[in-house]
């Protein structure tokens, strides 16, 4: 148990793309103003986000605590998909790994963080009927959360009720939630809601708080407790950009939040799903330096907008014929095992001879041929560096779902060089020379199997010379 | 370190070579029956009885000395299977070379067969033991389209100059194909619909690309001062080198993709062991690896047969063409032939062999004398490489 419970560290991830039209046969502009969805790339899923959330402040977890995986949309069943993140974030083995599952798992997490001190992922990736009358109000985000302390918030108290509803729901290998009535269940969870907040208000000993964030996946129950509760409507505005994100969406809205609160203000966070959970925080003084990444309304500016059809396609929506070629190869378990620090944390090794780093890592040094001992072989992790691009070019029999993708050979500063695919930009903006950054990114599934690894993605432009701009610390 | 000539010259006797086709109704078997009866059958003087050895090259087509042992039914004939990417072709070449060379055996016989077309893919069907998926799943167009901005980025060549090259290349090759029956593709291409076709990896297009074939061939060789006993126009081995890559290049920082080192280091063995000096005069014509259009492009220099930076001026200038001062690919090359992997190296040899003895009728380079055959494997960063002279001098 942390001597004060709260959030020590929190990081927000929005992927690039958003989709505000999803008309079939659009001849005219989108409706200006309208919802729009964030979606995660046809290369992410929940566990790559989750990776992306977190690799900016989980790498403190301490032995002994919790790495918690939230989310409604887990790329396996029966494996624990917080096993792959774990090894990606290069935590400690005596850190448990372990997924929560359902639209409250978010904020049962976010619970285990602030009051047992775990490390939370939070992600979700929302996929609804084509055409739906909810499809730009789902949306695809994660947020990672790091407890043990209050620099980012302290929790002043909280409460919980369980109510069992009918809501949303799914069975094993279905694709999008079925959804009852939503003015029915709007009345039982906006009822949750209200209890859960007054008591958590009242433990808490306040009459009103600086800021109310009200997550939902009953959006008549999120406007009726937003309203109840006098909140400001920033966290209806920003919901607005990125749909509701499921499990993610209580941490997501909480992080917008943080990002603009200052210390010693107060914020009731209310996630009204399957029930209700209060949390009353209080803003710690260290909040902005315990953000990793950049903030959530920047990540909101710099996203790119996805046309439907693509959108349709990389959710293999819409069935596109491809190249006639054979599907990429499945990863084989023992050399994935073997060679973890490489594909799961981009590690090279560094040769004690010349210096040189080699990519993947080896005995033998690339560059001097010297072989050192297993044991003694230097381990460089390459992920949080800049890579630019030595040549480029752009495949057009890709078994992704694009019409071509951009491959690179990058030389990474520091030393090493990747092969890798380019990703979240557009194959012919790729030159030499470009600036890179590692991102971890589902390369395909073959025969049942994940093939995570790492990618590149362009560096910010405004980002200072060899820094990630992603670590904002 | 050394790389030396062997301490018995190498003779080529005789050789036999398929058309590459589209060969629906053939199996490798039957390709490999048919160069090898080729081969035996163009000199009287031979017999596969007298062949004491065998060497059989392909990349997927079959496994073991049987993949040669079966269809041919040898008896109690050593045969040994080999595979080196693209270059397996050379390496059955290579290896056979050695062994008559040692004085183990009188005759030997290298061949090359690969089957492409009974897979439903256009492109190579490598199957690749378990890893852990982090390689690029690379096409090989891909592979080597990275040579192009890396050479124009390093010389300065604009978009519409390295276009040219390239297209060149294709046109050239093709014209030449056009003359030479056994080619997959007989017909000589224009400029535009190179330059139209099929958009497959960054600039190439279809017709950047080799095609794809079956093909089988085959070559007899016996210690030099032998081969007078088989033939009055034995072609001789002057000099031989390979290079399997560290794949350093793709492992580390500092190679630019503008050259291919191993073919570079592959070539300085060769031309040390035959005496060329200045290949760039020395070399009649060569058949080089041209997969896709910027590898010729780059081999030109690797070579030494143009300037570092300079190749894409001199295949625009005519240089490489059939008239030109040193003829490139005069068979066609890949790009007329395709690439049944295990074939290729031999059948690069095929044309050495026939251009050197002045049987190649309207695509016969005048006066030829020494002919380079360059192989290679892998894709740039991390290849396999084979370079050879031969001469109708020994």
């Amino acid at each position: 148990m942390p001597e004060q419970p709260g959030i020590d560290a929190y990081a927000a991830y929005l992927p690039a793309y958003v989709l505000a039209d999803n008309r079939l046969d659009a001849t005219t502009p989108p409706r200006p103003g309208g919802p729009a969805r964030g979606v995660a790339a046809f290369d992410e899923d929940t566990v790559t986000m989750a990776v992306e959330a977190l690799r900016h402040v989980a790498a403190a977890t301490p032995p002994g605590r919790q790495l918690l995986f939230a989310t409604t949309n887990a790329p396996y069943e029966a494996k624990t998909s917080a096993g792959v993140a774990h090894e990606a974030l290069g935590l400690d083995p005596a850190t448990a790994a372990v997924d929560l599952r359902g639209h409250r798992s978010g904020a049962t997490a976010l619970d285990l963080v602030v009051r047992a001190g775990a490390t939370a992922a939070l992600a979700d990736l929302r996929t609804t009927r084509p055409g739906a009358p909810d499809e730009l109000a789902q949306g695809d985000a994660a947020v990672g959360l790091v407890g043990g302390g209050p620099a980012a918030a302290a929790l002043l108290a909280r409460a919980g009720r369980t109510a069992e509803v009918l809501e949303r729901w799914r069975l094993p290998g279905e694709r999008h939630d079925r959804v009852w009535d939503e003015r029915f269940t709007a009345e039982v969870l906006a009822a949750a809601g209200l209890d859960a907040a007054r008591h958590a208000l009242a433990e808490a000993a306040l009459d009103a708080v600086d800021t109310v964030v009200v997550s939902s996946s009953n959006p008549r129950a999120a406007a009726a407790l937003r309203r109840a509760l006098r909140g400001d409507g920033r966290d209806a505005t920003t919901e607005r950009a990125t749909g509701f994100t499921g499990a993610a969406h209580p941490g997501l809205l909480l992080a917008a939040a943080l990002d603009e609160a200052r210390p010693g203000q107060t914020i009731l966070l209310l996630s009204a799903t399957e029930g209700a959970d209060a949390f009353v925080f209080r803003v710690g003084d260290g909040v902005r330096a315990a953000r990793g990444g950049p903030s959530v309304r920047d990540q909101l500016a710099a996203r790119q907008p996805l046309g439907y059809g693509r959108y349709l396609r990389w959710r293999g929506l819409l069935d596109v014929q491809g190249p006639a070629r054979p599907a990429a190869p499945a990863p084989a378990s023992p050399p994935m095992r073997r060679r973890a620090g490489w594909k799961y944390r981009l590690e090279g090794s560094r040769c004690d001879a010349c210096g040189a780093v080699t990519t993947p890592p080896g005995r033998a040094c690339a560059a001097c041929g010297i072989a050192a001992t297993p044991d003694a072989t230097g381990k460089v992790s390459l992920r949080e560096r800049t890579a630019r691009v030595v040549s480029v070019t752009r495949d057009h029999l890709t078994t992704m779902p694009e019409p071509e993708v951009a491959v690179v050979v990058a030389d990474v500063d520091g030393g090493g060089r990747l092969s890798a695919y380019a990703t979240d930009v557009a194959p012919a903006d790729v030159t030499v020379g470009m600036a890179m950054t590692p991102t971890f990114r589902r390369l395909w599934t073959t025969d049942a199997i994940h093939n995570y690894f790492w990618k590149l993605r362009p560096t910010p432009q405004d980002a200072p010379p060899g820094k990630d701009t992603t670590d904002g610390q | 370190m050394a790389s030396r000539r062997t301490v018995n010259d190498v003779a080529i006797v005789a050789m036999g070579c398929t058309p590459f086709r589209d060969h629906w109704h053939a199996s490798a078997d039957d390709l490999l029956v048919d160069a090898v009866r080729e081969c035996v059958g163009s000199t009287p003087a031979l017999t596969l009885d007298d062949v004491d050895a065998f060497w059989v090259g392909t990349q997927g087509s079959g496994m073991s000395g049987q993949t040669l042992a079966r269809p041919l039914r040898l008896t109690g004939k050593p045969v040994t299977r080999v595979e080196n990417y693209c270059a397996t072709g050379s390496e059955a070449f290579r290896n056979a070379a050695y062994a008559v060379a040692s004085g183990a055996y009188d005759m030997v016989m290298a061949t090359g067969v690969e089957k492409l077309k009974d897979s439903s893919y256009s492109g190579l069907s490598a199957v690749y033991p378990p890893a852990d998926g982090t390689d690029v799943d690379w096409t090989a167009p891909a592979g080597f389209s990275l040579l192009v901005p890396a050479y124009q980025r390093a010389y300065g060549v604009d978009a519409r100059g390295m276009r040219d090259a390239l297209t060149r290349v294709a046109v050239k090759n093709h014209a030449n194909g056009a003359r030479n029956e056994r080619a997959q593709f007989r017909k000589a291409v224009t400029a535009e619909t190179v330059e139209n076709s099929p958009r497959v990896a960054g600039p190439l297009g279809v017709m950047d690309c080799s095609g794809v074939s079956d093909g089988a061939a085959a070559a007899v060789l016996v210690r030099a001062e032998d081969a007078h006993r088989y033939t009055d126009r034995p072609v001789y081995l002057r000099g031989m080198g390979f290079v399997a890559g560290s794949g350093a290049g793709l492992a580390t920082d500092g190679y630019d993709f503008t050259t291919f080192p191993e073919v570079v280091a592959a070539a300085r063995q060769a031309y040390e062991q035959a005496g060329v000096t200045d290949p760039a005069t020395q070399i009649s014509l060569a058949e080089v690896h041209d997969c896709f259009t910027p590898t010729e492009v780059v081999l030109m220099e690797d070579l030494g047969f143009s300037e570092r930076g300079k190749a894409w001026r001199d295949i625009l200038d005519g240089r490489y063409d059939l008239d030109g001062a040193l003829p490139v690919n005069t068979d066609g090359g890949l790009k007329s032939f395709g690439h049944p992997i295990g074939a290729t190296g031999l059948r690069m040899m095929f044309e050495c062999f026939t251009q050197l003895r002045g049987e190649a009728g309207s695509r016969q380079v005048p006066d030829a004398r020494l002919a380079v055959a360059q192989n290679l494997g892998g894709q740039p960063g991390s290849c396999v490489a084979f370079v050879a002279v031969l001469g109708n001098e020994r």
